[in-house]
């Protein structure tokens, strides 16, 4: 039996940050939740999550640097992006980084389940 | 004496001599030697007297006084000669009557007589030889005074007389130059060979030509030369006149003439400019036949007479158009370019009348853009100057250089275009901030909502359903809920709390603001803007953007209302007034008109009567005016043109 997937999910709002971890853990998954993408990429000593689940606009650094930054220490981890101002330009230039998904908030749960399951069967985890 | 005036000495350095002492130019040297010879002249005449008289010599002694006479003929003018004359006819009878019996008529008698005779007729002789030479020498200094180089010379080529023009011309003086070859000594080139032009003179009497010749300096001179030849009275050639004229500097003068006229011959022809040689004759004489205070206001008086501007363009006449301007309009080997500018101009061109009123004012140049025919009607926008001629005398050429500037005019209209796009593109961009935003603002909210009771259901969902889970889940929704209607509130408290901006608009200024950025539009589509102010109109408060915005709109419906218009000027009157309570701007066309039908509905938000027009124009344009407490309404409707008005309340404490 294979472990509980660990899921992160980085979002500068409160409520939303909140809402999706319960909803993270009402599938069974473990929810480990993050309020910038700093604080994610700099949290070291825990391990490595089976996806990550972020937000794209945020202050500080967005989704799109967070991306690059896993990219750029080798990570093949696989990332959804969630968005409250979707553009299609937006969407192609994250879908052609190799991004895994990208949801437009407010976004169904099932939408977010099925995405979740696609990430965590396909993508290569990274050790 | 030489009484032959057709000898060559006669007409010599030395006519001086031959006229007697009142000849030209006798010097001291020449004086003392007369007055010697004078005085020689009576020495001669008292030796004679004593021989006569008191030596019994029998003979005619006495005719040897006409020796006298004539030695007086060289020393004396007339009055003196008569007078020696005199002294030697009452000498010899004095010595006849000392020496012989006056009784006695023996042969003495008729010697005396021989004797009185012989002095007489000498006399008369010398006398009408000394008028002679005295017309010789009145000609001979009339040669002197005259301006142009003049010289004698002997078949030979000796000179023997040149004029005081020769001397500073040539820069010889007359003792130089006698006994010496002329044409060497001047070193005269001759442009057909000398023996040509002698041969010529030897049978006609005369030769005209030029000649190059070298002054003393050994500068080279042209002369226009004139010969003519003397013949003595067995027609042998005794002397040659020659008359020169200097015409270096006028043949200098002429060469840069021919060399301006061929640089400028270069620049007409291969320029890749356009250019019309113009007659205005006609222009100017229109213009100076009208009262002084009509040319002071020129533009306003064509205003008034577009039929005497009509008639001016058809007196402008084209004297010639080079390639490049046949080019432009069309006109190939076979295809002439039109006679008059006429023909040229599309009817109600606006430059024109603004060119006649320029010149009217008396300025040098005028320049302008405006579009020209081509010979298949087709327009062509140009760029083009006038230069107007500084004296009246040259207005029969007045060039009028031209620039076809389709390309640029393309170039400029796609940087419009782009530029009109970003303004748009502008506008979306801070709409879309704007929305995105809001979007974020309210869509995070939402999405907490919809998660967090995805949540719930789950929770709820599970073997073992976690209801306390599923409880704080459905109160973020409630909290969340809470917290999206507040966030819609916040956003509409900040729109409606933004003030519409409100400035003193200056209606004078706004106009001409407007009248400029349209500039283009208008003499695209040959609209003639007419502006009646009032001269005194009251500041409005407002929007300045809006207000100008409503005013453009209006103009460009009027141009795209006499798109269609051609048997008649198309005009655009932009007309303001005011009164006690409000300004009235009228924006009037000759178009086409408002059909009865539509009037009541042009108004109406998504009414268009153009195929990508959105409808909104006119809508827009009301509220706005409505919106500064005005109001906007179409008259005039039943055509030619509509007429629109709007008004804006005034604001009293100022004015514009």
């Amino acid at each position: 039996m294979p472990a509980v997937p660990v899921i992160a999910i980085v979002d500068d709002d409160e409520e939303v940050r909140i809402a999706t971890g319960s909803l993270v853990r009402s599938l069974g998954y473990t929810a480990r939740i993050y309020t910038s993408g700093r604080a994610f990429l700099e949290c070291h000593d825990a391990p490595v999550p089976d996806c990550v689940l972020t937000d794209v606009q945020m202050p500080g650094m967005s989704g799109l640097e967070l991306y690059q930054g896993l990219l750029a220490r080798g990570s093949t981890v696989p990332v959804i992006f969630m968005t409250a101002f979707p553009t299609n330009r937006l969407r192609d230039t994250l879908l052609a980084a190799g991004a895994s998904d990208f949801l437009k908030k407010p976004c169904d749960g099932a939408e977010i389940i099925r995405s979740l399951h696609r990430a965590l069967h396909t993508g290569t985890r990274s050790t | 004496m030489h009484a032959r005036p057709k000898q060559a000495r006669e007409v010599s350095m030395d006519a001086r001599l031959v006229a007697g002492p009142s000849a030209l130019g006798t010097g001291d040297e020449g004086r003392g030697r007369l007055r010697g010879l004078g005085a020689l002249a009576l020495g001669c005449a008292a030796a004679l007297f004593l021989i006569d008289a008191f030596t019994p010599l029998e003979g005619a002694v006495a005719v040897l006084y006409v020796v006298v006479v004539l030695m007086a003929a060289r020393a004396f003018e007339r009055n003196g000669v008569i007078r020696v004359a005199i002294g030697c006819l009452m000498l010899t009878a004095v010595a006849y009557l000392l020496s012989h019996d006056p009784l006695d008529r023996d042969s003495a008698l008729l010697r005396a007589f021989v004797s009185l005779a012989a002095i007489g007729v000498s006399t008369l002789l010398v006398l009408r030889n000394q008028a002679t030479a005295t017309i010789l020498a009145e000609q001979a200094e009339l040669l002197e005074l005259t301006h142009d180089p003049i010289f004698v010379r002997a078949p030979s080529g000796i000179a023997t007389f040149w004029n005081r023009a020769a001397e500073d011309l040539y820069g010889w003086r007359r003792d130089e130059v006698r006994g010496r070859r002329v044409h060497a000594l001047l070193r005269t080139v001759f442009p057909d060979g000398e023996a040509a032009i002698r041969a010529e003179l030897m049978r006609t009497g005369r030769w005209e030509g030029e000649l190059v010749q070298s002054v003393r300096s050994g500068a080279k001179v042209v002369v226009e030369s004139r010969w003519s030849l003397q013949r003595d009275a067995r027609g042998e050639p005794v002397a040659i006149l020659e008359t020169n004229t200097d015409i270096t500097e006028r043949r200098r003068a002429h060469a840069a003439l021919v060399q301006s006229e061929r640089r400028y011959r270069t620049i007409f022809d291969s320029a890749r400019v356009s250019i019309l040689q113009q007659d205005w004759r006609a222009v100017r004489a229109a213009l100076d036949a009208l009262p002084a205070e009509t040319r002071a206001t020129l533009g306003t008086y064509l205003d008034g007479h577009p039929e005497m501007v009509r008639t001016l363009r058809r007196s402008v006449t084209i004297v010639e158009a080079n390639a490049e301007m046949r080019r432009l309009i069309g006109a190939g080997e076979e295809a002439a370019p039109p006679r008059t500018l006429d023909a040229y101009l599309p009817d109600d061109e606006p430059t024109f009348a603004a060119s006649l009123a320029a010149l009217a004012r008396g300025d040098a140049f005028f320049e302008g853009e405006t579009a020209i025919r081509t010979l298949s009607g087709a327009r062509v926008p140009i760029l083009f100057g006038i230069t107007f001629p500084s004296e009246p005398g040259g207005f029969e050429c007045v060039l009028v250089f031209a620039v076809d500037i389709t390309e640029r005019k393309q170039a400029q209209e796609a940087l419009l275009a782009v530029q009109a796009e970003l303004a748009h593109a502008a506008r979306v961009t801070t709409l879309g901030e704007l929305t995105a935003s809001i979007a974020h603002e309210v869509n995070q909210p939402l999405a907490a909502i919809v998660t967090n009771a995805e949540a719930a259901l789950r929770w709820l969902r599970r073997d073992v359903p976690d209801l306390m889970e599923a409880a704080s889940a459905l109160r973020r929704v409630v909290a969340s809920g809470t917290r999206a209607g507040e966030i819609v509130s916040r956003i509409r408290t900040f729109l409606a709390k933004a003030p519409p901006p409100r400035d003193w608009i200056d209606l004078r200024e706004m106009i001409d603001e407007s009248a400029q950025l349209l500039e283009r539009e208008l003499a695209r589509s040959g609209v003639r803007l007419m502006r009646e102010l009032a001269s005194d109109l009251p500041a409005i408060l407002g929007d300045r953007v809006q207000v100008q915005q409503v005013l453009i709109n209006l103009m460009i419906n009027a141009v795209q209302a006499m798109a269609t218009v051609d048997d008649r000027p198309r005009r655009l009157i932009l007309r303001v007034a005011a009164d006690a309570a409000a300004v009235r701007v009228t924006v009037a066309d000759n178009g086409a008109g408002i059909p009865d039908e539509v009037v009541e509905q042009v108004f109406r938000p998504f009414f268009t009567t153009k195929p990508d027009g959105m409808g909104m124009g006119l809508a827009i344009c009301r509220s706005t005016i409505e919106a500064h407490g005005g109001r906007l309404w179409v008259s005039g409707h039943e055509g030619p043109g509509a007429a629109f008005h709007f008004t804006i309340p005034t604001t009293p404490g100022r004015r514009s």
